[in-house]
């Protein structure tokens, strides 16, 4: 059967990794997101703005980049959703960070690598999320060693196992498969986390199978539809996995459904819509 | 008609391939709407002589020469590799491949110069991939990094007769091979395998955006269709050409018409 792009192309998809970033023209980048994502059939965006590099900044340089969110979420109410990026070495700091931006709307807690999931920094983070039942976003993969040296306390798939063994009912999400690193070495090493523990297929790196590997390894209901700044690649690598139309419905819509069920919300658009 | 102008066939050394064979990559290739598409053998890039892979290639795609179209591999570090070129030609392979990341010559010195030069001369397009496989998960045995599209584009202008196409590159728009006012006549393309055209990760407003740009600037003719099948999806390709920004003719132009002229290809 050939593959049917265009009908692809408009079926709705939840996108829960991407950006708005907290710089000169965030506006116009929020409306760049939404105006892109519409050509793909993107119904929701699920936005963080992050610290970089491993910077362990101090908590006044955090919140004004959830600000920037909180302005894109009001900006765009039906489309832009939240992550809330915290620093968990923050401590109290970042709980109540946390608890102010989950209280002003957003439906999740992101992570970049300034500590490992699994870290027990991090502890007080995936409690909280456990308790309010939203996910945890990390920035995840694993790189060979020359690329790692910039991140050296990136997390990958043996971290989200450790981490769901002391915390299973915490919704962990493995970002970008594609991210750049050894996508097979790190969804081999989640074979055994709890089933609370996802991935999504955003990134760059569109090597062929990567999906397929991801839903054979983990189920189905594990693996989430993001783009990460990679939207039409993104969108096309789980058009071109070789899965039935109803799992891809889970990749691009329903596994997101789901978690936003455990908290209360819906999607902004329902599928039948 | 859709020419893929980035296909494989062979085996990658660091991880299996589906659909690697003439059979499964045309059945690939049937899936994903894709009428012809070029090939060589992956493992050639691994070759120190590489010409053994060119024959090889040119006799197993014989029974499939409406679908399949072959490119040999040159190695310009390989001794006489001139008369490879000239056994390339006899064989009927349509263009070269030249691997400078696994050949371990650099992208801007005499080598590649001297190479693309001879391709030039028998009207050879030559086709020079920016990576194989991201970098970033490269197995400590593969040397694959990316190469310097500046260097890239040193090479383009010194070589301006040539038709040289720089497959899996991104981003695009704001990289030397467009922003050198020098080159943009010149017979450079890239593919639509990796680059994204409406949307880029940015960090500031003038980078919002990757071929659309360069379409908006008047670029569209350096574009081609390519997938990276069986190495990446054709996926991502198909869909950003579902959504390119271009009229009939420049989208014809993209999927096949450019690629044909290049390859010398007949009707049928």
């Amino acid at each position: 059967m050939t593959l049917d792009i265009q009908s692809g192309i408009l079926r709705p998809k939840i996108d829960m990794h991407c950006h708005v970033w907290l710089m000169e023209g965030w506006e116009q980048s929020a409306d760049h997101l939404v105006n892109s994502g519409a050509m793909l059939g993107i119904t929701e965006y699920w936005c963080s703005s992050i610290i970089q590099q491993g910077i362990l900044a101090p908590i006044e340089e955090v919140r004004p980049h959830n600000n920037t969110i909180l302005s894109a979420m009001a900006r765009h109410p039906q489309r832009i959703r939240g992550w809330c990026f915290v620093i968990p070495g923050h401590f109290q700091d970042a709980i109540d960070e946390a608890e102010r931006c989950l209280d002003a709307g957003m439906i999740g807690i992101k992570l970049y690598n300034q500590y490992r999931i699994n870290d027990p920094a991090v502890h007080p983070i995936l409690e909280l999320a456990t308790e309010r039942r939203v996910p945890i976003l990390q920035h995840a993969g694993y790189p060979v060693a020359e690329h790692r040296a910039s991140q050296p306390l990136i997390s990958h798939g043996i971290h989200f196992t450790e981490a769901s063994e002391k915390y299973p009912d915490a919704m962990l999400i493995h970002a970008h498969i594609g991210g750049g690193g050894d996508w097979e070495h790190t969804v081999r090493e989640m074979r055994d986390a709890s089933p609370n523990v996802y991935i999504d297929v955003s990134g760059s790196n569109l090597d062929d199978g990567q999906v397929e590997y991801a839903v054979t390894e983990l189920g189905i209901g594990r693996v989430l539809f993001g783009t990460d700044g990679t939207m039409a690649g993104s969108v096309g690598k789980v058009l071109d996995a070789d899965l039935t139309d109803d799992q891809r419905e889970h990749i691009f819509f329903t596994n997101a459904e789901h978690i936003l069920a455990q908290q209360g919300a819906a999607p902004l658009h329902p599928l039948d819509e | 008609m859709l020419i893929d102008t980035n296909a494989w066939l062979g085996t990658w050394p660091f991880r299996s391939l589906r659909d690697n064979t003439p059979d499964a990559l045309i059945a690939r290739m049937d899936r994903s709407g894709i009428d012809k598409a070029v090939v060589s053998y992956i493992e050639a890039a691994f070759h120190r002589h590489p010409q053994s892979a060119n024959e090889r290639l040119a006799r197993d795609i014989e029974p499939h020469g409406h679908r399949l179209i072959p490119l040999g591999t040159l190695n310009p570090l390989s001794p006489h590799w001139e008369r490879d070129l000239t056994s390339c030609i006899d064989l009927g392979l349509k263009g070269i491949r030249l691997f400078p990341q696994y050949h371990n010559y650099p992208t801007h010195g005499s080598e590649i110069r001297s190479a693309v030069q001879a391709c030039a001369e028998c009207d050879l397009p030559v086709f020079i991939p920016h990576r194989l496989e991201d970098a970033r998960q490269h197995h400590w045995m593969d040397p694959g990094h990316s190469l310097d599209l500046a260097h890239l584009a040193d090479l383009i202008a010194a070589v301006p007769d040539a038709a040289i196409i720089v497959s899996n590159a991104r981003p695009l728009a704001r990289s030397p091979l467009w922003m050198r006012g020098d080159l943009r006549d010149l017979n450079w393309y890239v593919d639509l395998s990796l680059a994204e055209i409406h949307y880029g990760l940015h960090r500031n407003t003038s980078a919002m955006k990757d071929l659309a740009y360069l379409i908006e600037e008047g670029g569209a003719n350096h574009l081609l269709f390519g997938t990276h099948l069986p190495i990446s999806y054709a996926g991502p390709a198909l869909v950003k050409l579902a959504l390119l920004p271009v009229d009939n003719q420049t989208r014809e132009n993209i999927t096949h018409r450019t690629a044909a002229k290049l390859l010398n290809l007949t009707q049928g």
